[in-house]
């Protein structure tokens, strides 16, 4: 009996001292890693490595001016910028139907999208809604057509504080007085139209002494523009002030009243790019250029349609490199304020 | 390691309380204890694992406020944009004169100092612009190390497509401040979005203290490290200040950027935890020793410890004696086994507990006790038989009876009466003949009757008109059995008492079959009744008491009576036997109680 109670107790010790050993013991090599948890951060950003490259149509109003030209330039920075195709394709001379066949032949090649400088608001719509059930992205810039034809419309300025303020440059150099004509690129142009909506509901509010005589289309073309702003010198003696709706007219219009030595009795403003405007504004046969600049309206076009394509639409405050921030109203972008040129300041931009 | 082989083998030959000492081990200390280290082990694991998955979070939450933070210094530059001054300065590339360069300078450095370190964020130490040759600052403290000579820093491309913020560390750059304040600098490209042309590069130095806050806010523990270095392992900023500016050389081995992981083993395991910024290309780490987070779980795991050695040491003693209690009755149980073995069989187990060994104990007593009695009885009858046998054989003719005969028959011939010779001969001679050829114990009833009739002319040869013998058969007695010589001992004393006393003894025999109340059956009765003298009451009694007694070791051998009962009693059941009654001077009758033998067996 004590015999096998010793025994007992032997064993014992010998259980109890394997469980501690057991317990004492916990292996493993020094300077081992052993990976508890690891988190997927930003696995968003690292999506665009592996899309395919997209084709992008940009189609202007016209071809061969120098508002389109530099445009297509921002538009060509982006494609390096953002490794997109681009294709720059524009009527050559500002028309709708001319529009209609670039467009059908952007589907044709075929693009992923093509952003729309529109000629017309309304016979557009067909080849755009074609485009759309082709599953093209189609997007608006510069001017807009029906909102049921595209996704987004670039635009540059506000219409509104963009056509109170070019009357309001045209009212500083006339004294606020006098009459007044504008030179718009097509009448069917819906921008141009909205800004002249504004334009004469600015002039109601404040100015009472301006009149309004006559609304004329050059149909974005620089010699068509200069004939008509000759026109209007003759048919308008008591003639105060241009407005120039579309980046032609106002030069075409300092032209016009520098040769017919007017300077002084005509003021020429309006929508135009520096480059154009510099001899005239330095000469005073302009007093002022209003513009955006439309490299970054290139740009800015060609990153929304690539954001477009990757499914990221443009939210208010976003912050799109090398343009800064947009802001986002509906369907419609609004890329910045507009820039002013004088004799100036006009050296500072090269577009 | 502690089962060889051999022990297993040898596992069925341990002793019972062994085996169950060793059961219990098997079957509760061990899982105990198994339970207990799985447990422990899941637990640190778990906080391993919680930590592990709590830290990344909080460090890209981190992160994201220090690249908050970083962003906000980065946005700066657009302050520049605000002002067309300015705009217009940095956008010019010529100057017709130095004086016209130095306004330009003067109106910049006072722009940068009115705008980020008067009214800006007081982490900012120096604003640094580098533009078209030109070279614009303003800085709270005194600084050396970057002119205008320093413009095309190399750095200054790779960045121009990201548009994003870069951090430039101070080994990257000779810029030294006063007091050697500790710093990062923050470079951003300005663009001309309008025209679409690089316009300057900015360097912002940025005190580190800010990470400090934000950091402080998250980790008070001391004993952790918080560190934030490039992609290179160079430290920008650590908890420990002296760290800053060191390498950390593990960087490359680290399995992974984002997550945690558990870095080396035992007392010096630590817990890595990174989180990396892409946005500036930067790593954020917390580690913190494994032991100061089991800190409060050690003291838990070491009282666990000390509570199951207490009730390991507890229970096993409870279990030794529980397994002794149960092991004690069963040693007991075989020790009193051997004895009975040893044919003792007053042998008590005293158990008086209700479960099964005391089930067992008192079984094993009835199972002893029945042996015990088996034996006994099985032997008595077997020693019953055999003197049963012998009385019978003791019951035969006795040779007093044959010399009286063969007096008579002598006499006889004497007398010449041969006649009467010639018929006891043959009486005696069937008689002799009854007793020796039949050696079964059963006899039909009308041979033993026969007999007695034999037996009974002999004697009234003898005796002549003293003796008067009648016989009555009043059932078949051809067709069933006695046992052989019941009926000579009673007549032979009824003989040897009744011509005592008597001058004519007359001796009546009758068969019948009765009703039997100790039987409940029919029986068959043999009575002899004879007008002898009878026995006294007291003798009565005394020979009542003699036949009924179970013994009949040490009877008189020569009282028949006890010799026939003994004998039917063994033979036939206690229910079977002699009655005696008797009235004193008068007579008496002896009552031959049988059962129905239909057969010879």
């Amino acid at each position: 009996m004590k015999r096998s109670l010793e025994k007992n107790r032997g064993m014992f010790t010998v259980m109890l001292l394997m469980v501690f050993t057991a317990t004492a013991c916990s292996s493993g090599s020094n300077n081992s890693y052993t990976v508890i948890h690891t988190i997927d951060a930003n696995s968003g950003s690292e999506k665009q490595a592996t899309h395919q490259k997209f084709t992008i149509g940009i189609v202007p109003k016209v071809m061969g001016i120098s508002y389109f030209n530099v445009a297509e330039e921002g538009a060509m920075e982006a494609a390096d910028d953002l490794n997109v195709n681009v294709i720059y394709e524009g009527p050559p001379i500002a028309d709708a139907a001319k529009q209609i066949k670039v467009i059908r032949r952007l589907i044709n090649i075929p693009v992923d999208a093509i952003a729309i400088s529109a000629n017309d608001p309304e016979k557009l719509l067909p080849i755009m809604l074609e485009a759309k059930s082709k599953g093209i992205k189609v997007i608006t810039w510069d001017a807009d057509t029906l909102p049921e034809g595209r996704e987004l419309f670039v635009n540059m300025v506000e219409t509104e504080s963009l056509g109170r303020h070019l009357l309001d440059t045209l009212a500083w150099n006339t004294e606020e007085k006098g009459e007044y004509a504008i030179m718009t690129g097509a009448l069917s142009a819906s921008n141009q139209n909205e800004w002249i909506k504004w334009i004469r509901q600015q002039q109601r509010e404040y100015y009472p002494k301006m009149k309004l005589v006559d609304i004329v289309a050059t149909d974005d073309d620089p010699q068509k523009a200069y004939e008509t702003a000759k026109q209007l010198l003759v048919e308008h003696p008591k003639l105060s002030g241009i407005i120039g709706n579309s980046s032609v007219s106002p030069p075409a219009a300092a032209q016009a009243v520098r040769e017919a030595r007017k300077t002084s009795q005509v003021k020429v403003v309006g929508l135009s790019t520096p480059n154009l405007m510099r001899d005239y504004l330095k000469d005073g046969s302009a007093q002022m250029a209003t513009l955006w600049s439309p490299k970054k309206l290139g740009y800015l076009t060609i990153v929304l349609a690539k954001n477009l394509l990757e499914g990221k639409p443009p939210y208010d405050g976003d912050d799109i490199y090398n343009v800064g921030h947009i802001r986002v109203n509906g369907d419609t972008v609004i890329m910045g304020e507009p820039l002013d040129f004088t004799a100036e300041n006009v050296d500072q931009y090269d577009f | 390691m502690i089962f060889k082989p051999s022990t297993l083998f040898r596992f069925k030959n341990y002793r019972l309380s062994s085996k169950l000492i060793l059961v219990y081990v098997l079957l509760s200390v061990i899982p105990m204890s198994l339970l207990g280290l799985f447990s422990y082990w899941q637990y640190e694991k778990s906080i391993e694992e919680q930590i592990g998955e709590y830290m990344p979070r909080f460090l890209m939450q981190a992160n994201a406020n220090i690249t908050k933070h970083m962003e906000d210094f980065a946005e700066l530059d657009t302050l520049m944009f605000n002002s067309d001054n300015m705009l217009a300065i940095l956008r010019r590339d010529s100057y017709q004169s130095r004086s016209k360069l130095n306004q330009d300078q003067y109106d910049v450095n006072n722009y940068l100092a009115r705008t980020y370190l008067n009214t800006g964020n007081p982490d900012i130490l120096g604003v640094f612009l580098f533009s078209k040759n030109r070279f614009f600052y303003s800085a709270r403290s005194k600084f050396a190390g970057l002119g205008a000579d320093d413009a095309l820093i190399p750095y200054g491309q790779d960045l121009n497509l990201t548009g994003k913020a870069k951090i430039i560390l101070p080994s990257q750059i000779n810029l030294v401040f006063e007091n050697n304040e500790p710093y990062v600098l923050i470079m951003k490209q300005m663009n001309d979005v309008d025209n679409r042309k690089s316009l300057a590069t900015m360097l912002i130095a940025v005190k580190l203290s800010f990470i400090n806050n934000v950091l402080r806010d998250f980790e008070q523990n001391n004993t952790a490290d918080l560190w934030l270095m490039n992609r290179e392992g160079e430290i920008i900023f650590h908890t420990d200040e002296e760290k800053i500016g060191d390498f950390d050389t593990e960087i490359n081995r680290y399995p992974i950027l984002n997550g945690s992981f558990r870095k080396g083993s035992g007392n010096k395991a630590v817990i890595v935890s990174l989180s990396e910024s892409l946005d500036f290309n930067w790593v954020l780490a917390h580690s913190i020793p494994l032991k100061n987070l089991t800190e409060r779980t050690d003291l838990v795991r070491n009282v666990t410890i000390f509570v199951f050695i207490c009730f390991v040491l507890m229970t096993s003693v409870l279990f030794i004696f529980f397994a002794m209690k149960v092991t004690r009755p069963i040693k007991k149980l075989s020790r009193l086994m051997k004895e009975v073995e040893m044919g003792r069989f007053q042998v008590d187990l005293q158990i008086n507990s209700s479960d099964e060994v005391g089930t067992l104990a008192r079984s094993f007593n009835s199972m002893v006790a029945t042996i015990h009695e088996l034996i006994e009885t099985n032997f008595d009858i077997k020693i019953r038989q055999k003197e049963a046998e012998l009385y019978a054989l003791q019951s035969q003719i006795n040779p007093h009876f044959m010399y009286n005969t063969l007096e008579t028959i002598n006499m006889a011939v004497e007398e010449g009466r041969s006649e009467m010779v010639v018929e006891m001969v043959t009486l005696l001679g069937r008689m002799l003949r009854f007793s020796v050829s039949n050696k079964n114990k059963y006899v039909p009833i009308a041979d033993e009757v026969q007999h007695i009739s034999n037996f009974l002319t002999i004697q009234k040869y003898r005796f002549t008109d003293r003796l008067l013998f009648e016989i009555d058969k009043k059932t078949d007695i051809d067709s069933y059995f006695t046992p052989k010589f019941i009926l000579q001992p009673v007549i032979e004393n009824a003989i040897k008492y009744g011509l005592e006393t008597r001058k004519v003894l007359d001796i009546k025999l009758s068969i019948s079959r009765e009703f039997g109340a100790h039987s409940g059956e029919e029986d068959i009765v043999f009575r002899i009744r004879d007008n002898g003298p009878g026995i006294e009451q007291e003798r009565l009694e005394e020979i009542e008491r003699m036949l009924r007694s179970e013994t009949l070791v040490g009877k008189d051998s020569g009282f028949g009576l006890g010799n026939v009962n003994a004998r039917i009693v063994i033979m036939l059941g206690e229910e079977y036997g002699l009655q005696l009654h008797s009235i004193h001077g008068k007579g008496t009758e002896v009552m031959i109680r049988i059962p129905v033998i239909n057969k010879e067996e």
